[in-house]
This record gives C-alpha cells, sequence and structure tokens, in this order.
C-alpha cells in the first residue's frame, strides 16, 4: 500500500513537471528571437553564462555579479537602449554552457553574450560565429584572439599568452644575477590552465631564461607540497601561475611552508585580492599581472562603480577586482549595443565593437580598441606586487613589444 | 465488436504459435502505443522550439550511452567507472579521422565504435579475475589511464586544445542543424534499443544474464565465461563509441574535459536511477538525469522573482536537491525508474482488484 501511494505521488509529481516543462517550452517558443521587439524604449537581451557553482566559481561568482550590477547600473540611468541580462550558471562545465548557449540564443533570443571559461568558448565558438552572436568572455586565451575562426569574440584585456609575455620580460629586466633566470610554470590541466605555456615557454626561451619545467595542480586542491618540492628541487627563480584564486593561494602557502625561494607571478585569475585573504603572510612578494583596476585606485571610472555600490547599501570595500572585470565587460557590450543603433543585430553590435577605437573605461582597464582585423582589446597590463596584505603597482600599463 | 475496458490490457489474449509468443510487442495496443510514440518523436521537432530539439538531441545521445553501460554492468553484472572514458575515444576516433584524416562522418561513426569496442574489451580483460569493487577500480583505471592518454599524445589529441569537427555531410546535405541531428540521433537510439531489446531474448543474451547471476554457475552450465566477458565489455564500449562518436559531431569540438570521471559516474548514476538490466530503465535514467539539473535550474529562475534575496541561494541547493531527489528515488525504488512506472501500470491495470 505505502508502496503505491509513492508510485501514484512520483506519478502525479512527473506529471506536475512534464506539464510545467511543456509551459516552458510554450512561453519560449512564442517569444519573437532576435533583439528589439519593444515599442517605445527599446529593449535588447543579452545572455550571460557564468560559472557560480563550479571549478572555477571561486572568481566566477564576483564577475558575474559585476556584470548582473553594471547592467542594473546602467537601465537605471534610464538613457539609450535598455538592456534585459537573462544569465545563467553552468558550473564549469562544456556541455551545460552548450545548453545554456542553445537556451540564449534559440529559445531567449539574445543579440549578444557575456560568457566565461576558456574550454567552453572553444567549444562554442564555431557556433558563435554561425549564429552571428557577438561574444564577450570571462577567458583571455589566445586562441579566441583568432580573427578567422572567431570572428564574433572579443577580448577585453591582454591575452594569457601576452600576460605572461609581460611578466616573463618584466622578470628579466629585473635579474641581477649573470647567470640565466630559471622559470617554471605552474598551471590546472585544463584548456584555459595550458592556454599560455606553449607560448611562454617559447618567449621565455628567447628571452634567455632556461625554462625548468612545469607543475600541474587541480584548481580545487588543498595541497601542492609535491609540486611545489619538484620547483625547490628544480631551484625556480621564477614561477608563472595560470589558475585561480584557490589554487594560488594554496601554491603560495605551501611554498611558504617550503621555505622556497621563488617568485611567483600570477597571471589575471590568479591575482586578486581573495589570494591574498586566503593566503595570508604567504602572499608577501607575490606579484600579480593585473589587467584591471582594484576598487581601492583612485581613477575616474571607480566613480560609477562606487555610486551604484552605495545606491544598494554597499561600499567599494565589499567587492574584489573580479567584479570590476565583469563590470568593464558588461561595459564595453553595452557601450557597443548603444552604438548598434536602432533594433541592434548581432551583426550591427559586432560593426559597433569594431569602431571601439581607445576605448576608455576610467582606468578601469587598458584602453580598449578593436579593428576589423583584430579583436584583441588591448596588450598592456600592469604588475602589482603584495605589500603589508596588499597589491602595490610595480609598474604602469606596459606590452611586452 | 468486443468492448474492453482499455486499462484491461493483458487479459484475454491467446497465442497459437512460436512466433506470437515471443513478440516483443505482445499486445495490439502495445503496439497502437509504440506506433503512436513513434509518431511523436518523429514530429517532434517540427514542432518545437529548436532549442528542445537540442535538448533531445543530448538526452538521446545519452540514451545510447546509458544502453552500453547497462548492458555491461545491468545485464552481465561487470561494474564499469570507465564508460565516460570509452565515450571519449568513440569521440576522439571520430575527431581525428574527420578533421585530421579527411575522412566522412559515416566512415568515421562505425570506426568509432568497433575502436570504442576494442580498446574496452582490453580494459574488459581484468574482469575474468576480478570482481565487484576490484573491478570498479580497474575501469578506473582505464578511465585515468585513456584521460592521461588523450591529455598528453598531443600529436594525435591536440592535447587540451582539442579537436574542432566538421558537420556531418549526407548526400551533399550538411546536418548542422539539430533538427536535422535530431534524426540522425533517433534513427540510432532506435536501432540500439531495439539491438539490446533483441539481444537478451538470444543466446548470447541469456548467457550474459546468466555471468551476472551466478558466474561459477555460469560456467559449469557451459557458458565461456570469458568469452562472454568481454564481448559485454566490447559492446558496452561499442555503444559508448557511438555515443562519443554522436557527442563529437554534435557538439563539433571535443577536448579532454569532456569526458571526465564524472561523466562516468553520471552514466552509472542513470542506470541506477533507470534500472539495472532493463533496457527502457536506460532510456528513462538518461531523460532524467540529463533533464533533472534543466527542470531545476528553471524552476529556480521560476522562484527567484518571489524571493529575490534568495536567488542565489537557490543557485547552491540545486545541487542539493539534485542529491536529495536521487536519494529519494533510490530508498523508495532501488530499482529503479522503470519498476516505479511499472508500479503505477500495474496499479491501474489491477484496480479495483489490486490484491
Amino acid at each position: 500500500m505505502k508502496s503505491r501511494c509513492f508510485s501514484l505521488a512520483a506519478l502525479l509529481l512527473a506529471l506536475v513537471l512534464a506539464v510545467s516543462f511543456a509551459g516552458c517550452g510554450g512561453g519560449g517558443g512564442s517569444e519573437t528571437p532576435g533583439a528589439g521587439s519593444g515599442g517605445d524604449a527599446q529593449t535588447v537581451k543579452i545572455g550571460g553564462i557564468f560559472d557560480l557553482t563550479g571549478g572555477t566559481g571561486d572568481v566566477g561568482a564576483p564577475y558575474a555579479e559585476g556584470a548582473r550590477a553594471y547592467v542594473d547600473y546602467y537601465n537605471n540611468k534610464g538613457s539609450g537602449t535598455k538592456v534585459v541580462l537573462e544569465d545563467i550558471d553552468y558550473a564549469y562545465q562544456i556541455n551545460r554552457a552548450k545548453e545554456a548557449y542553445d537556451k540564449l540564443v534559440k529559445s531567449t533570443g539574445v543579440a549578444a553574450i557575456l560568457g566565461w571559461g576558456t574550454g567552453d568558448t572553444e567549444a562554442l565558438k564555431s557556433f558563435i560565429a554561425r549564429d552571428k552572436i557577438p561574444y564577450i568572455s570571462g577567458s583571455y586565451s589566445e586562441g579566441l584572439a583568432d580573427i578567422n575562426t572567431c570572428p564574433y569574440n572579443f577580448l577585453v584585456a591582454a591575452t594569457y599568452s601576452d600576460q605572461a609575455r609581460v611578466a616573463l620580460k618584466w622578470a628579466k629586466e629585473n635579474w641581477k644575477e649573470s647567470r640565466k633566470p630559471r622559470v617554471a610554470f605552474v598551471f590546472n590541466d585544463t584548456p584555459f590552465g595550458r592556454s599560455p605555456v606553449e607560448d611562454a615557454k617559447k618567449f621565455a626561451s628567447e628571452l634567455g631564461f632556461e625554462v625548468i619545467g612545469d607543475e600541474v595542480i587541480d584548481l580545487k586542491a588543498l595541497d601542492a607540497t609535491t609540486q611545489m618540492l619538484g620547483l625547490q628541487k628544480k631551484q625556480a627563480d621564477f614561477a608563472i601561475i595560470q589558475g585561480t584564486s584557490n589554487l594560488t593561494a594554496t601554491t603560495l602557502k605551501d611554498a611558504k611552508k617550503l621555505g622556497l625561494k621563488t617568485q611567483f607571478i600570477g597571471l589575471n585569475w590568479a591575482a586578486d585580492e581573495k589570494v591574498i585573504q586566503l593566503a595570508g603572510p604567504a602572499a608577501e612578494g607575490y606579484i600579480g599581472v593585473i589587467p584591471f583596476a582594484f576598487p581601492y585606485d583612485q581613477v575616474p571610472g571607480m566613480g560609477e562603480v562606487k555610486a551604484y555600490l552605495e545606491a544598494k547599501g554597499k561600499k567599494l570595500e565589499d567587492v574584489n577586482q573580479k567584479f570590476v572585470q565583469g563590470w568593464v565587460s558588461a561595459k564595453i557590450m553595452v557601450e557597443a549595443i548603444n552604438r548598434a543603433g536602432t533594433n541592434p543585430t548581432g551583426e550591427s553590435i559586432r560593426a559597433a565593437l569594431e569602431t571601439l577605437d581607445g576605448y576608455d573605461t576610467g582606468g578601469l582597464c587598458a584602453p580598449v580598441t578593436y579593428t576589423a582585423e583584430s579583436h584583441r582589446g588591448s596588450e598592456k597590463v600592469r604588475l602589482a606586487q603584495v605589500k603589508d596584505g596588499k597589491f602595490v603597482y610595480l609598474t604602469d600599463w606596459i606590452g611586452y613589444k | 465488436m468486443q468492448v474492453r475496458n482499455p486499462l484491461v490490457m493483458d487479459c484475454g489474449i491467446f497465442t497459437a504459435s512460436y512466433e506470437d509468443d515471443m513478440a516483443i510487442l505482445f499486445h495490439p495496443a502495445a503496439r497502437l502505443k509504440v506506433l503512436f510514440i513513434l509518431i511523436v518523436l518523429a514530429a517532434f521537432p517540427l514542432v518545437a522550439n529548436p532549442y528542445y530539439v537540442g535538448l533531445a538531441n543530448l538526452v538521446g545521445i545519452a540514451v545510447i550511452g546509458a544502453l552500453g553501460l547497462n548492458i555491461l554492468t545491468g545485464f552481465t553484472g561487470q561494474i564499469s567507472i570507465g564508460q565516460g572514458a570509452f565515450m571519449a575515444v568513440g569521440a576522439y576516433t571520430t575527431g581525428i579521422l574527420m578533421a585530421k584524416l579527411g575522412l566522412s562522418f559515416w566512415l568515421a561513426l562505425p570506426a568509432a565504435g568497433i575502436v570504442a569496442a576494442m580498446v574496452g574489451a582490453v580494459f574488459g580483460i581484468p574482469s575474468l579475475r576480478l570482481k565487484g569493487l576490484y573491478l570498479a577500480i580497474a575501469t578506473l583505471a582505464a578511465q585515468v589511464i585513456i584521460e592521461f592518454i588523450i591529455i598528453h599524445w598531443v600529436g594525435l589529441t591536440n592535447g587540451p586544445a582539442g579537436i574542432v569537427l566538421p558537420a556531418p555531410v549526407l548526400f551533399g546535405y550538411s546536418l548542422e542543424s539539430d533538427t536535422a541531428f535530431y534524426y540522425l540521433i533517433l534513427a540510432l537510439c532506435l536501432a540500439a534499443v531495439v539491438f539490446a531489446l533483441n539481444l537478451f531474448r538470444t543466446r548470447p543474451g541469456r548467457a550474459l544474464m546468466a555471468v551476472r547471476d551466478r558466474d561459477l554457475a555460469a560456467a559449469v552450465a557451459g557458458i565461456n565465461l570469458f568469452r562472454y566477458k568481454l564481448t559485454a565489455f566490447a559492446l558496452a564500449s561499442f555503444y559508448a563509441g557511438i555515443s562519443g562518436a554522436l557527442w563529437g559531431a554534435y557538439m563539433r569540438v571535443i577536448s579532454p574535459e569532456h569526458f571526465t570521471i564524472a561523466v562516468s559516474i553520471l552514466y552509472l548514476a542513470m542506470i541506477i536511477i533507470g534500472g539495472l538490466g532493463s533496457v527502457m530503465g536506460s532510456i528513462y535514467g538518461a531523460c532524467f538525469m540529463t533533464l533533472l539539473p534543466i527542470i531545476l535550474r528553471e524552476a529556480a529562475d521560476g522562484i527567484s522573482p518571489f524571493f529575490p534575496q534568495i536567488g542565489n541561494t537557490i543557485l547552491a541547493l540545486q545541487e542539493a536537491v539534485f542529491g536529495l531527489i536521487i536519494i529519494i528515488f533510490l530508498i523508495f525504488e532501488p530499482e529503479g525508474l522503470a519498476k516505479l512506472w511499472k508500479n503505477v501500470k500495474d496499479y491501474f491495470k489491477l484496480w479495483p482488484f489490486s490484491y
């Protein structure tokens, strides 16, 4: 009897789910695909594929928050095209990214997308090109800068490879000893982690580094002792980290525990306030490649971030640099949507993005330039070193060329 | 014209030949039902939004993979945590043949199945000596080794960068759209289901089940254990290979990230939820596990306008709810969705005299 009741309950549940799901289907199907179906106030839908709960959620969640915040801020300003951001958490899983992309493009009918990871953006690039969806990803992988295979992908900051090159060039210039400096690479075994490694190794050899090898650490690893022992044995002078805050903090802590002399330099996602928070004193002296401003930087662009947060009852101290990254990415996309005129479509937004020439975000990132030949927004970054629990800039905006 | 209670189906049908006795669709009403389902499946992409067709494609690919694993684990009793890796073999075979050698998809697809079957058979060799948890760890090794090879044999697989595949072409017509791909997957799914249904009515199929139930007794009864266990591994991997090949051709890009141990565990969960040793259960399980996260997400989206402040909490809760639903299902019906569905049918069939 009991099991029969359960069977019936399960059947009812299944029916309810099926009906609600079919309901979603009807709703999705009846919407007009494409943008600008509004009346007087023009409305454009854009999509967000973010990682809030997956492997890179530590940096993905503040990034998504920043992107949402900018769209909110912009809509409250009340001028120009209204932008609706429909975002989906894909938990850093490529198959879910594809599903989310299909939903956004085929069901929601978005004109452009703010994406996230390297693996999924790479996986989606052929669809992005086919569907003509301007796509700003959280990934700055060199592969996405190839305009022939990725005509609709745009990078808002220097590519990982360029970031690594800047770091290596700086390290070489500040190298005092007469022997060759030894450099190692610390990364996670994903397309994101491996993205800059080949390019960076090549550049390091050209600069006169001795490239001594790789250490692979998992994104969610809580222990990196083995890898740090490896670095210790090879006597690395420099180690370039490509990972996220968690991985970096683990690395720095274990390196300190073993007393390594290696100077660690982390690329964009490996360098933010969270690293200092998690690694504590072990973060002292750590150098980050910083393509975006910190919330405490005195730059004009931070004024609107501050105004928005205060209107929401928050302070600049409540957000971190990854929030600023999300904010900037959304800002650039929205700027292009505004420039695209009436009824922005994928193609017109792409054309509008290509009109950005030295676009100044008020110092939130290096000036961004897109042309029909290149969608690399910028090649410049700043280097900052942790001193007394805070990133202090070592350089101004520099490139490697 | 006889008037019958439409809910009472199996009463009063008598067969006069062995052929009728052996029919899968025993009752005329069952034949009608299957015909109806086929018509619905065939018409689905014509009426549905392309997004839902895309979802159906993901489900279809999962059905083939889950069926394969169910043949191995559910019907033959050889536990495997390597299904994701065997899918990877299929996907990479297709990718290498299509993108690097320029072969047609129609050659690459069977090749993917065959290569995966061979690799699967090799990793099935320990099954003669190992059982249960020991075998699970041996198949886990397959997962780790194959993943390692894919990441590090860069010359063949492009390593973590992955391979981009061209769209399959049929008679000069590119199967790029979701709808075209849907029919390809549907056809292969039907073939996979029909083959599996019939397999367990044949001598080799029965032998597989004998191996599962008591391998010593099966050996005494004259079943060559080594041969049948390897056959089961090869067959399961063949299904996985086809599933992986379809996945690659549909996603158009493959990288090692697609085929992690999480995928293997997901497929294991599919057949456990759906019903071990049940062909239909594999289908239910594949649908359930593929669609549940999406349904939960939609539900969270639906709730969040009413409770905006807990929007992010719901997102985090989704994973927990996902786990909870699975646990509840397993507690109340360990034999899976297939048994649950049978209970529901029995209830109506026997009503009002259920005892």
